[in-house]
């Protein structure tokens, strides 16, 4: 969905800028994050700055950009990018080659309640009676390069998952209870 | 045997260079495998065996950094640092890190929610560690058949 709307190089800039839109990137940074051309990343931030959907500024001799509060489409573009190409889309595809043993994948904490920041971490609850923690580590592992944060999956058997819903207290009702944003199967699955 | 890669955590702080102590690693290892054993009693709940698991992890890894050379100044810089003491890869190290965060948590808040996959993804990984940790032991010994 994503390619229609923007070019490779725009998603990737765009899912660092507005995927943490407070955060402050180092020109050399984004360029090692995107994993493209330097002159090719360049010239799309020089293009945002120059539309005002993102800003420049120099610190000492260091350029760093960040996505523009003031713009008059910063919140749609945060939630294009949310729904694209961010932390949503890119949990999701990670997820996808093992979706066959996956009965429910979903993101909980401050990445759900939308209150998160630049560092806060990606918290994904998984019930799966096939994933071990390790191929859910291996397996998000380019979500956190991409996106410069820790992913934290947290793994219950459907067995767990049935006993700690009933039990109504705990971690998963706690979680359950919050805001979550459901990314395959579905919260009644057992 | 210095590594750029530990070396540079030295600069930073997070390391000591600090010789190997025999008997030290020796006390680690042996302290490790004890815990190690206790976690994987089928038999305990849970929650009895992650303290275990945790302590042998723990213990392990700072084996591997004590052979290498170094010592830690917290208990989550050693299992980033088997990514250089063993060439662990990320999913394995992120097991055992994620296992103490847990804990302390659960020190700190009093509310232990421990899941059945954490608990077997850390023994095995514990388990790889002391694998490791026992043939670069073999491998140093005075001992060792080929040397004679």
């Amino acid at each position: 969905m994503a390619g229609a709307l923007f070019t490779s190089t725009q998603q990737r800039v765009l899912a660092l800028l507005f995927g943490q839109p407070r955060r402050d990137f180092f020109v050399t940074e984004i360029i090692d994050l995107v994993g493209m051309g330097r002159g090719t990343v360049q010239r799309e931030l020089a293009r945002l700055a120059e539309s005002g959907l993102a800003v420049a500024s120099l610190t000492g001799n260091r350029k760093y950009y960040r996505a523009n509060p003031d713009s008059p489409l910063f919140g749609e573009i945060c939630g294009i990018v949310r729904k694209t190409v961010g932390v949503e889309e890119s949990v999701r595809d990670a997820l996808q080659p093992m979706a066959d043993g996956l009965v429910l994948a979903l993101l909980y904490g401050s990445i759900a309640q939308g209150t998160d920041t630049a560092a806060s971490d990606i918290d994904v609850l998984l019930v799966s009676d096939a994933l071990t923690l390790e191929a859910a580590y291996g397996a998000l592992a380019p979500v956190e390069e991409l996106l410069g944060r820790r992913v934290n999956p947290t793994i219950y058997t459907t067995d767990e998952y049935r006993r700690r819903r009933a039990a109504k207290s705990g971690f998963l009702t706690q979680v359950l209870g919050g805001p979550v944003v459901v990314l395959a199967g579905s919260l009644d699955a057992e | 045997m210095p590594n750029e890669r530990l070396d540079n955590l030295v600069r930073t702080g997070g390391l000591k260079v600090e010789a190997p102590n025999a008997g030290e690693i020796a006390g680690l290892v042996h302290s490790g495998i004890v815990r190690l054993n206790d976690a994987k009693n089928a038999g305990l709940s849970l929650e009895s065996r992650f303290d275990p698991a945790c302590n042998a992890a723990h213990a392990l890894s700072l084996a591997a950094l004590r052979i290498a050379g170094y010592r830690a100044e917290n208990r989550y810089i050693v299992f980033q640092c088997l990514r250089h003491t063993l060439e662990f890869p990320n999913e394995k190290w992120r097991v055992l890190d994620q296992a103490h965060r847990k804990r302390n948590v659960a020190e700190y808040e009093g509310a232990v929610d421990i899941d059945e996959n954490l608990v077997e993804a850390l023994i095995r990984v514990a388990e790889e560690v002391r694998a490791h940790v026992s043939a670069i032991r073999a491998e140093n010994s005075p001992f060792r058949r080929g040397d004679r």
